[in-house]
């Protein structure tokens, strides 16, 4: 394995008022890696994910990101360090169109005419949004909206992306193509967060994973050792 | 009634009507990114006119703080207009900064926040009277250079005069609406700013600061209070610190029934009530606003989210 990590994180934890979310975790992620979180509903994935992209704040702990310590970084900067978050509940700008969408998406970036290709490139990827370009976001079918949220994600050109249940609510052939297009994504150098209801999946494509239970990490290892652990079968793999 | 008299009401209507419409706008940019009715936008728009009252080198009265003052420069009409809406936009930053933001940060209820606007609206009234007093001031008559009083669109035979001062307001609100509705809707930081005003968080994931944003809105909302705040001040007169407060309750008149938080909305719900109240009878002129407001309880009353707004305010 790399030895240098390009997101580390240590003893974070993280309060929603009185609750706590997470309790002092430790997670890490080498360069090129798709490394999953699992979890069951609450355990704390999601917020695991708005902490790195820093819209929650962390408590205690910090995160590291190409050595770096962004921890008390504000949002939109770890954005232009070349993070990405493709947030839970999908979250596209509805009032605007998927073509606008797919600009904000680039808003850190400035050269016009490599934002336009690269809309091409998700044009591509996902055809569905290229008939639907100048459709308002917010009369997208869930599905559509989960490729837009998605697709802008990468219009940052992010080295690590950050995918909160991308699968939710698609229907099987396209949770398929979503899973492929990530798998994709990782020969193009992307690092990969991804987070899952759909654990089996998840460690099918993932390189290593996290298991998270009420705030904390209770495991950890090969995504491939993951799915032969009894504990993983059992709570996650049904 | 006359074609003649007819025309003039028009022109009158269209005219106020326009000054309507950039002062709403003003209000309307802050309520489409907070979801909050800036109280002391009224206020900014008194501060506009002063500030252009004093670029031009327009002495003080003999009250107040400043009495007698006069700046050493003076500068056109068109230049004093355009720096004293900038300084109106400023001191709209200032408010941002020191009544909106900190209520923000704690995540107080959005009443708070109208309040404490409520309250800089009251400061602002009071610190203008004490700097330079609570008389009347009018811009002196050439004031706008060597403009005709009225310019002759018609022929010599059939003369449709038209004041220059509503030729100046048309032209000003024309270019402004144009420029505001092309920038908000086909540039990249209008539709960053348009993301800001339906998910902060979201337009931060993608590398928007959300603040500044905010205040560039309070910015430009400032500049419009105090454009507005200028072109009724030099058309008509300054009529005191308080001069804004009683435009302010029109100006919110507008928004609601051109629709919260839509441009277009404010556009057409100030030239609605500008042309309407150019129709009310000479002899009934005292009871105006009565009708802008009537109006509006009957928009409330029929279509609560305005002529174009959209079906219910829903800001969370
Ligand atoms: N804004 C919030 N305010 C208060 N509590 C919150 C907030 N967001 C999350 N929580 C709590 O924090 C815990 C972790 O939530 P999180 O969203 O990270 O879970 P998750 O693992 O993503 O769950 P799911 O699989 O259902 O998406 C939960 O108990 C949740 O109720
Ligand atoms: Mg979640």
């Amino acid at each position: 394995m790399q030895e240098i990590p390009l997101l580390e994180i240590q003893g974070l934890s993280v309060h929603y008022g009185g609750i706590q979310a997470l309790q002092a975790i430790d997670l890490t992620i080498y360069p090129g890696e798709v490394v999953t979180l699992i979890g069951s509903n609450g355990a704390g994935k999601s917020t695991t994910l708005r902490a790195i992209s820093r819209i929650v704040n962390a408590h205690q702990g910090q995160i590291l990101y190409n050595h770096e310590n962004i921890t008390r970084r504000r949002p939109h900067e770890v954005v232009k360090l070349g993070i990405a978050h493709s947030p839970e509940g999908r979250r596209v700008l509805s009032r605007q169109t998927v073509l606008d969408n797919l600009e904000l998406g680039a808003y850190t970036r400035s050269s016009r005419r490599s934002i336009q290709s690269d809309i091409e490139q998700q044009f591509r990827l996902f055809p569905r949004l290229a008939e639907r370009k100048n459709q308002l976001a917010g009369t997208l079918s869930g599905g559509e909206q989960q490729m837009l949220a998605i697709a802008r994600a990468l219009m940052s050109r992010p080295k690590l992306l950050l995918l909160d249940e991308p699968s939710l609510g698609l229907a099987p052939t396209i949770v398929r193509e979503i899973f492929t297009i990530i798998q994709n994504l990782r020969e193009t150098g992307v690092t990969i967060l991804l987070v899952e209801q759909n654990a089996n999946l998840a460690l099918q494509i993932a390189d290593r994973g996290y298991v998270l239970e009420t705030g904390c990490i209770t495991l950890f290892n090969k995504a491939s050792e993951l799915l032969k652990d009894d504990r993983v079968r059992q709570a996650y793999l049904g | 009634m006359n074609l003649t008299v007819f025309l003039q009401n028009v022109l009158n209507g269209l005219s106020i009507g326009s000054i309507y419409a950039i002062f709403a706008l003003g209000y309307t940019l802050v309520f489409s990114i907070l979801g909050i009715i800036n109280f002391a936008h009224g206020a900014v728009f008194t501060l506009g006119a002063y500030f252009t009252y004093m670029l031009m080198g327009n002495a003080f009265g003999f009250n107040g703080l400043l009495a007698n003052l006069a700046l050493p420069i003076r500068l056109p009409f068109v230049l004093a207009l355009f720096f004293g809406s900038i300084a109106a936009g400023l001191v709209s930053v200032l408010i941002e900064r020191l009544a909106f933001c900190p209520l923000r940060r704690k995540k107080a209820d959005s009443l708070l926040t109208v309040v404490s606007s409520l309250g800089v609206a009251v400061v602002i009234v009071n610190l203008i009277q004490y700097l330079v007093g609570a008389e009347i001031y009018t811009f002196p008559p050439d004031t706008y250079g060597t403009l005709p009083p009225a310019i002759n669109f018609g022929t010599e035979a059939n003369p449709i005069p038209i004041r220059s001062v509503q030729v100046v307001i048309f032209v000003v609100s024309g270019v402004i609406v144009s420029l505001l509705t092309y920038l908000i809707n086909a540039t990249k930081y209008g539709k960053a700013m348009r993301a800001v005003a339906e998910d902060p968080t979201t337009a931060s994931l993608l590398g928007i600061d959300p603040d500044r944003f905010i205040v560039l809105t309070f910015f430009v909302s400032g500049f419009l209070g105090g454009l507005a705040g200028t072109l009724v001040g030099s058309s008509v007169s300054i009529a005191g610190p308080y001069f804004g407060i009683g435009f302010g309750l029109k100006g919110l008149a507008v928004i609601v029934l051109g629709g919260l938080g839509s441009i277009p909305g404010a556009v057409v719900g100030g030239l609605t009530i500008g042309l309407v109240e150019a129709f009310v009878p000479g002899d009934y002129s005292a009871y105006k606003d009565a009708v802008a407001f009537g109006i509006l309880f009957i928009m409330l009353l029929v279509r609560p989210q305005g002529l174009l707004g959209r079906s219910l305010v829903q800001k969370v």
